[in-house]
């Protein structure tokens, strides 16, 4: 029901838990580069539309203060949305350092 | 069609909004329970919300259109009233307190089920991220 697509699959080059698809293989084909790097760049690309949320829930926020907008239900969802959007990106990165923390402890 | 995970705040955010428009209405037809004169001649005439949608897109409920209630206006007995007819009787606007006073608790549970909605489906996607843990 609950799809991250818009926001994550699309700037997550790795193919999470479907299958590949062509552009997908072509840049790990080619590039050869590691998941895990793909991941952070993907992780960045999320951070600046978390960002762009939380931004307009800050200008919203000071508009309703100055009062140049009254519509609380709009600040409302703004902040919404930026809370969700944080979290998802909070719970992402703490999935990825994890993984990198057992991956560098890792016995050789 | 594209699922987007921030659709449904935007959703109930339409019915919230939609709802808050509607008790706008009401309280002016509460406030206006008693003006006999809109300015020109006439007892202030009852306003209604028309909510409508868009079934396509699944974008929310549209409150664009305010009707007015056509019925006629009641008349009382009030000689001496600046509005008065050569008989004594004066218009009063066409509200009813009662009537009113029911849509106002029907728009203040539709913004209620919406509030609730919106709630509901933030902890959702919060049950949701526990999973990454």
């Amino acid at each position: 029901m609950i799809s991250f697509d818009p926001t994550i699959s699309s700037a997550m080059p790795v193919s999470g838990m479907g299958g590949m698809d062509k552009a997908n293989a072509k840049t790990t084909g080619s590039a050869g580069s590691s998941g895990f790097g793909d991941a952070i760049k993907a992780v960045e690309n999320q951070v600046s539309k978390v960002d762009d949320l939380q931004q307009s829930s800050d200008v919203s926020i000071q508009d309703l203060l100055t009062g140049k907008n009254e519509d609380l239900n709009s600040v409302v969802s703004a902040v919404a949305k930026a809370d969700m959007s944080f979290k998802l990106l909070v719970g992402v990165r703490n999935k990825l350092i994890e993984a990198y923390t057992q991956t560098m402890n890792m016995q050789v | 069609m594209e699922i987007n995970s921030l659709n449904p705040i935007d959703i109930s955010l339409s019915g919230l909004q939609a709802q808050s428009k509607n008790i706008e209405i009401i309280s002016s037809n509460v406030a206006n329970a008693q003006s006999t004169n809109n300015g020109n001649g006439q007892p202030y005439r009852r306003i209604e919300a028309e909510m409508t949608t868009n079934t396509e897109n699944m974008d929310g409920v549209n409150l664009d259109n305010i009707i007015e209630d056509m019925s006629e206006f009641p008349t009382i007995f009030k000689p001496g009233h600046p509005s008065a007819d050569e008989r004594g009787y004066v218009k009063v606007p066409n509200v009813t307190l009662p009537t009113e006073m029911m849509n106002l608790n029907i728009a203040a549970r539709a913004y209620q089920a919406n509030t609730a909605v919106l709630k509901r489906y933030q902890q959702m996607v919060e049950t949701t991220l526990e999973l990454l843990r």
